[in-house]
């Protein structure tokens, strides 16, 4: 890749995200956000995340879905770990040794 | 100057820091080991640390550079980073009694752990809360670009046969599923993943943008029927 590119992509992204982290404090510390920008506000991260994470495994680079069993396995016990455990590394760490173990086997 | 630097430094900050940097040493792990296997060059993708220093984003940005096109790329990263104008705003109160210059130096350190820790001493005297954040803060970036760099050395040498280049993809799970407190975020993700599942067949990882629209709207959609339906509950 373009080094130039990627200097630029990594200059604009930590631009924008420090504006986002600055921008009521710093401009528009006394107003109120309206309720419906609030609400959206509050689904941007798990939607965002979730579309990233299905993206990633199934490969989605405009050749179709591509994701093998041990693939979705590792997903669903990661995602069910999370839920249960509320921890973190254990949850990626019960979705890793599923990957391992399933695409050993298979 | 050592001891003037001790006494600037609140230690109960950095206590209250530790247990929320544990979790995030492997997430720097799997980045470092990102920026390895995409196709940024090292140096730059290392330097997402410090000028982005905001893991998921970063991990997006490293993972899809060279796979999507730059403004895909650009846009992916800026989405998941929008929930800072939340943190923003519920920060911005405890902000109004610091100095200009902390108003400025201070969001750059406001990612999720630190929000996390700061919105709880935003009571405290100005002076005091600047010392815990700027500590509290100070120390996660800090600590984030040797983690990064730590996955940069240690990545190479992992067997491919380990799989690491969906560890990605399992993270982000699992950051939803951590992520998801109330029932709106869960319909967020759930219609967000779906949709996005179904469009990952499109160019330039569209499927992303589409999925991530498709659940904000269904989230939003989701907490307005809830908070119209919470007085007819109560009432009943």
């Amino acid at each position: 890749m373009n080094p130039w590119s990627a200097l630029a992509i990594v200059l604009m992204v930590g631009a924008m995200t420090y504006g986002m982290r600055a921008v009521v404090i710093v401009a528009l510390a006394d107003r109120v956000i309206p309720q419906p920008v609030e609400r959206a506000l509050r689904s941007v991260g798990p939607a965002v995340l979730a579309a990233l994470a299905v993206n990633l495994a199934a490969g989605g680079e405009g050749g179709g879905v591509d994701i093998t069993v041990a693939e979705v396995a590792a997903l669903l016990v990661a995602g069910g770990v999370a839920w249960w455990r509320r921890h973190m590394l254990v949850a990626l760490l019960a979705g890793m040794v599923t990957l391992w173990v399933l695409s050993a086997i298979t | 100057m050592t001891s003037r630097l001790r006494d600037a430094i609140d230690r109960r900050a950095i206590a209250d820091g530790v247990p929320l940097f544990l979790p995030a040493i492997p997430f720097g792990f799997v980045l470092g080991l990102a920026i390895v296997e995409g196709e940024m060059p090292l140096a730059i993708g290392w330097l997402s640390s410090p000028i982005i220093f905001a893991g998921a984003a970063q991990l997006a940005v490293v993972t899809l550079a060279g796979t999507a096109s730059i403004w895909a790329v650009v846009v992916a990263g800026l989405v998941i980073n929008t929930r800072h104008v939340m943190y923003s705003a519920a920060m911005a109160p405890a902000f109004q009694r610091q100095p200009r210059w902390m108003r400025w130096v201070g969001p750059y350190f406001l990612i999720d752990q630190v929000f996390a820790l700061a919105v709880l001493q935003t009571d405290r005297p100005p002076a005091e809360f600047r010392r815990y954040y700027l500590s509290v803060g100070i120390f996660f970036a800090l600590n984030w670009q040797w983690a990064v760099a730590l996955g940069m050395v240690v990545g190479p040498v992992v067997p491919e046969g380990w799989r690491l280049d969906y560890a990605p993809a399992v993270m982000f799970l699992c950051l939803v599923v951590l992520g998801v407190q109330r029932r709106p975020q869960a319909v967020a993700a759930v219609v967000g993943g779906v949709v996005g599942l179904a469009a990952a067949g499109l160019q330039d990882r569209l499927g992303i943008l589409v999925g991530a629209v498709a659940g904000v709207a269904a989230g939003a959609y989701a907490e307005h029927r809830n908070e119209s339906r919470t007085p007819a509950q109560v009432a009943s």
